[in-house]
């Protein structure tokens, strides 16, 4: 009896465990959820209330923007409800991919997240993200019209002149993914620009000094500054990676690719590159952000101060390439309304100068799979509605200073907007400077190939840049190593 | 400067010290000593008057020994406590004075306002905002989640332990056997399924989950349960079967007989339940993101850099002064239980 | 016991309540046994199959029979990608990882480097312990200190102190260490910034692991010391054996089993070595800036680099370091069972 009943709970206890694990492992897979496309084509019903959710890492006063336009939105369509999400991963992409990777598994996702390519491509691995063709120009919700709360009407799927609103470049990075199909619309977006010390180099002009267009003429312009000032750095270049990838671009070398062979950064002509900028490292003329115990350059740019104990100036650039995102970063210090030099903004040196080639960076949005498809059509309207609304794209790009992922010819509807470009100057208003240079280069954006790994090519990409710099002859061993820890999964 | 001179002196002074030691005893040992009875025979065989002078000589040598003790030890305790010393002072520096090329060993004044910093997320002209390290709710966190877990591990454990130790049934050493086992695999092992299982119970994705994956797994410490079994089987059987007679209910008397008797084990199982909350690094920051962090994790992600990206360190000190602070403060209040229940484990947390 | 009831034909109420008891009693351990089985069931013995199959498990392939993903990951079952089939595949990618000979190097020269040097310096201090009266109870105490910290945040101090501060090439502050370095007339050394040397960094990683095994093993060691018989050191005082002899032929062997103890345990703590790398080099990088390849990198760490992105890898890797760590505390333990005085 006693030795039964052990035996029997022991047995029982162990398989029902064991069942349960089982069970909840399983009912992990397989959580597929459905996709509208042209097959599966459903009608929106504005009067069923609807609530899709929306996970991004917006702070505060960015969050007061969203709402502004939540409520815009909400007059069209009350029936719709947005949640913002908190996915307390304020400014952190990576927090937010793993937390919504998480959330796939868990079946739990939300219906709008913000994204960068390559974590759609590590969503996809599990058939997650919604592709977008079918709201496209040409696809099934084309022409299909849906009637407004306002009495308006308007079609559910992109039209062709919303199409022709967006930046080429940053549209395009939609499509960056390897079965070709559109899974992101652009939601705000950077770039790389070069900052310049104006006040420096307007001293300097009859040494010859002026603001360089080109590597070549880069190289002339260091040399020559640090001629002029030997404490100085004359160049702060904050993040190696984009660097990397961007010298790709404007040779027209391999960087990446997200069909066969991806990783093809290994050349002779990438590894000249690297080999020409390390040797400028080691001659002081620039420096890096991971190099510069990673305080991003515009510590350098702005710096002004001396050595108190050897009365020496402390290395300071003259020049510095960041991100459009950071401009009020690269504003010098201002002693009542005072500025200590002038800030110019340029674009980035160029390999052709005819041909450009500028970085596009800053989140986009996906929607995810649902398997209620009035979600669905309502997470695209709201996204359609936030990435092709003016007046939205120009008041979150005040407040985070972004960029619009409109062109100018669309911005210029906005009068608020237009008039803070107007006062742009090298003083106060150089976010404003930022993003006119910005707006100015719209056809030189590129973006690279998206897939499982991108994320890990950059950042090897990177690393390899730091590691050569510091140690220029184990340039074999970095190129090695980037290349394996890139091919691990 | 002068506090740096002392330490110096102390430090050459310990050196001196310990060659002389040494030399002793190395001198001691040139002495022929082949055999340990020849040299007690010698021993006996000296005149009073040299056993004196010996004996003085044994005196003084005793004294020297003594010396050259203390003077190790304390060159040593100077080594372990100098990252406490040094994390404390630089704590209340400024950051140019922390930067400064020669280094001061004692504040030049007291910026007690790094403190401050942590909590109220104010800036130091401007530049210091600590929105990626807000250090009341990661005590919350670690506090809440070192007392749930503890609590129920406790129950746990008492429960499994009184089975073990005075339940009888089939398969009892068996069990055990199969439970000390498990004891000898590398926690990794567990990790990665651990990390596949609370994913898809959907226990990453919020805070609750977290806080339910941060606790559950860990409920069972086969260790525990060990050396409370261990505890329990030393209070006398008699016992039991006095309060058998008496009608009193199993639970009952492991309430009032068995828990108070082994307190001090539980002290023990408690306290370092609770360190290891604290101390915790690899799970919680596995899971956790930073959507429920524990102050460990918290501490090792959040940059302590103002807005241009300067790492301010001694705002990054003052943060780990106060992560170290409490353990600290448990250790010297509750030594004996926390060297008991290590001496035993031989596990960090 | 059924023949015991059929001689007791007549129960009192009492009797048969005990019987009733008795014959719970197995089902009422069982009561209290469950939640810890339950627990252990899915936290520890499922992970057990589950984490061997992972690490057995084939890379995904398509129709055509091409690699498309290595390795396991749940994201990738949930597209339905898996069918199980057994393959060495994770074990050999591991293996042929180069960041797996850098762990594998860095594991095994921090700990026979650590643990004897660490166990040396304990049984030093809990022998001159052991032999003073006054303040040995507050040495004690100083001496434990380092156990109840954090490590990851100790690490960040150690990290802070061997710190050089601005650019490398002019640093406005060389940092503590290397003052103290420089007051003895040596050079600064680059102990942890970019382009510092692996020995350099290993180093560091030395002093701090030291620093950080010490309390246990002195608390162990002193545990020991105290408990051996003072009888044997009264005799060899007789004798007029000197210290060193004293500590070589009576203490060392007398607390053999305590030494064999701090030296098997240290050993698989030193294999498990990574929250101190953390947290003096941070886990992004595990090595100074500007180092490619996470140049201090450990078996532990091989595991968790990619426990989020493919646990097939993570598996094999956490099996390889089972079976290492396996087969050291065997030779050790076959070792100290040679020359082990009990």
């Amino acid at each position: 009896m006693k030795k039964r009943i052990g035996m029997v709970l022991t047995a029982g206890i162990l398989t029902c465990t064991m069942a349960a694990c089982m069970a909840f492992t399983a009912c992990g897979a397989n959580k597929q959820k459905t996709a509208l496309d042209e097959e599966n084509v459903v009608e929106f019903d504005t009067s069923k209330p609807v609530t899709i959710s929306f996970s991004h890492t917006q702070g505060q006063n960015l969050r007061r923007v969203l709402a502004t336009s939540v409520a815009e939105f909400n007059k069209l369509y009350p029936n719709i409800t947005v949640e913002g999400i908190d996915s307390a991963a304020s400014g952190n992409y990576d927090s937010l991919r793993d937390l919504i990777y998480n959330q796939i598994v868990a079946g739990n996702q939300p219906n709008i997240a913000y994204c960068y390519p390559d974590h759609v491509a590590s969503y996809n691995t599990a058939g997650a993200v919604q592709p977008l063709d079918a709201f496209l120009p040409g696809g099934a919700y084309a022409d299909m019209e849906v009637t407004r709360a306002d009495g308006t009407t308007e079609k559910i799927g992109l039209t062709q002149e919303q199409v022709d609103m967006f930046i080429p470049g940053y549209y395009n990075e939609g499509r960056a993914f390897a079965d070709g199909k559109m899974y992101t619309m652009p939601f705000s977006k950077s770039t790389e620009v070069l900052y310049y010390n104006k006040t420096f180099f307007d001293e300097h002009k009859e040494d010859g000094l002026k603001v360089p267009t080109t590597w070549d003429e880069m190289e002339t312009t260091c040399r020559k500054i640090k001629e002029l000032v030997p404490t100085s750095i004359p160049l702060g270049y904050d993040s190696e990676a984009n660097w990397f990838i961007t010298m790709c671009e404007q040779l027209g070398t391999p960087y990446t690719s997200a069909t066969g062979e991806k990783y093809l950064f290994d050349t002779p002509e990438n590894r000249a590159f690297v080999n020409r900028f390390a040797d400028w490292y080691q001659e002081g003329l620039v420096t890096t952000q991971g190099l510069n115990n990673d305080k991003y350059t515009s510590t350098l740019f702005t710096e002004t101060g001396m050595n108190e104990e050897t009365g020496q100036p402390l290395p300071r650039a003259y020049m510095c390439i960041g991100s459009t995102a950071g401009a009020s970063y690269q504003m010098s210090g201002e002693t009542q309304g005072e500025f200590e030099f002038t800030v110019g903004v340029t674009r980035i040196p160029q390999v052709d100068p005819q041909n450009p080639k500028v970085i596009s960076q800053g989140p986009s949005v996906c929607i995810f799979k649902s398997d209620d498809p009035q979600e669905t059509i309502a997470s695209w309207l709201f996204i359609k509605y936030l990435t092709t609304s003016v007046n939205f794209q120009a008041e979150f790009s005040i407040a985070s200073g972004y960029v619009p992922v409109l062109n100018m010819a669309t911005m210029e509807t906005n009068s608020v907007y237009m008039k803070l470009l107007q006062q742009a100057d090298g003083k106060g208003n150089l976010t404003a400077l930022a993003a006119q240079v910005c707006m100015e280069q719209e056809d030189a954006y590129y973006t690279s190939p998206a897939f499982m790994g991108s994320a890990k090519a950059r950042d090897q990409v990177g690393a390899l840049m730091q590691a050569v710099f510091a140690n220029p002859s184990k340039i074999d061993e970095a190129f090695r190593s980037a290349l394996e820890e890139c091919r691990r999964a | 400067m002068i506090a740096f001179i002392v330490i110096s002196a102390v430090l050459c002074a310990a050196i001196v010290f310990y060659g002389v030691v040494v030399w002793i005893t190395e001198r001691k040992r040139e002495v022929p000593q082949d055999d340990w009875m020849g040299q007690a025979v010698a021993t006996k065989g000296m005149r009073a008057k040299d056993i004196d002078a010996v004996s003085k000589k044994q005196t003084v040598m005793k004294i020297l020994v003594q010396v050259g003790l203390y003077v190790f030890l304390v060159f040593m305790a100077i080594i372990v406590l100098f990252p406490f010393y040094w994390m404390l002072i630089s704590s209340l520096k400024s950051q140019s004075e922390y930067n400064a090329s020669i280094p001061t060993y004692w504040p030049k004044q007291f910026h007690w306002e790094n403190y401050k910093y942590l909590f109220v997320n104010v800036a130091e002209d401007g530049m210091f905002i600590a929105s990626d390290f807000d250090l009341k709710t990661l005590f919350l966190n670690t506090v809440l989640v070192g007392v749930v877990s503890t609590l129920l591990s406790l129950i746990v454990t008492v429960l499994a332990a009184y089975a073990f130790a005075r339940l009888e049934f089939k398969g009892k050493n068996a069990l055990f056997a199969a439970l000390l086992a498990t004891m000898m695999l590398p926690g990794e092992l567990f990790t990665i399924t651990n990390y596949v299982t609370v994913s898809s119970f959907g226990w990453i994705t919020d805070k609750v989950g977290i806080f339910t994956a941060l606790v559950v797994p860990f409920l069972v410490s086969v260790f525990y349960i060990y050396l409370l079994r261990q505890n329990f089987m030393q209070i006398p059987n008699e016992l039991y079967l006095a309060a058998k007679v008496d009608g009193t209910s199993d639970l009952k008397y492991l309430w009032k007989v068995m828990i108070p008797l082994s307190a001090p084990t539980l002290i023990s199982i408690t306290i370092l339940k609770m360190m290891g909350a604290w101390n915790s690094y690899i799970w919680p920051n596995l899971i956790g993101g930073n959507i429920f962090q524990l102050v460990t994790v918290g501490l090792r992600s959040a940059s302590f850099q103002n807005a241009a990206g300067e790492t301010l360190f001694p705002i990054q000190m003052a943060a780990v002064v106060l992560v170290t602070l409490p353990l600290l403060l448990v250790f010297i209040f509750l030594r004996k239980y926390i060297m008991r229940g290590v001496s035993r484990s031989g596990i960090k947390g | 016991m059924d023949t015991e009831r059929a001689q007791k034909p007549v129960l009192s109420k009492e009797e048969k309540k005990i019987l009733w008891k008795a014959r719970l009693s197995p089902l009422k351990a069982w009561l209290y046994l469950l939640p810890t089985l339950v627990v252990l069931a899915i936290f520890t013995v499922w992970p057990i199959i589950s984490t061997v199959r992972m690490a057995f498990l084939a890379d995904v392939r398509d129709v055509m029979g091409e690699q498309v993903y290595t390795g396991y990951d749940y994201l990738k079952d949930m597209g339905g990608m898996y069918d199980f089939s057994f393959s060495f595949e994770n074990f050999a990618h591991v293996v042929g990882y180069g960041g797996f000979k850098t762990a594998l190097t860095n594991t095994i020269l921090l700990t026979v480097i650590t643990v004897p040097i660490s166990t040396m310096l304990a049984l030093l201090i809990a022998v001159a312990l052991n032999s003073i009266k006054p303040l040995r109870k507050l040495l004690q105490t100083i001496f434990f200190l380092p156990y109840v910290t954090n490590t990851i945040a100790v690490g960040m101090v150690f990290m802070a102190m061997f710190q050089m501060i601005g650019p490398i090439k002019s640093p406005t502050s060389v940092g503590i260490i290397n003052n103290i370095i420089e007051a003895f007339g040596g050079k600064p050394v680059n102990w942890v910034k970019e382009g510092s040397s692996y020995w350099a960094n290993m180093t560091v990683l030395i002093i701090y692991i030291v620093w950080n095994a010490l309390p246990f093993k002195i608390l162990v060691l002193l545990g020991g010391l105290q408990g051996v018989n003072k009888q044997y050191y009264d005799a060899a005082k007789v004798d007029g054996a000197s210290r060193f002899r004293i500590f070589w032929r009576i203490t060392v062997p007398l607390l053999s089993p305590m030494i064999a103890y701090v030296v098997i345990t240290g050993f698989i703590g030193g294999f498990k070595e990574y929250t101190s790398i953390v947290g003096i080099f941070g886990d992004v990088r595990m090595g100074p800036p500007g180092s490619i390849g996470r140049p201090l990198n450990t078996m532990v760490g091989l595991v968790y680099d990619s426990i989020k992105s493919n646990q097939g890898e993570a598996s094999a890797a956490a099996l390889i370091l089972f079976v290492i760590i396996f087969a050291v505390t065997m030779v050790n333990l076959y070792v100290s069972k040679k020359k082990v005085h009990y």
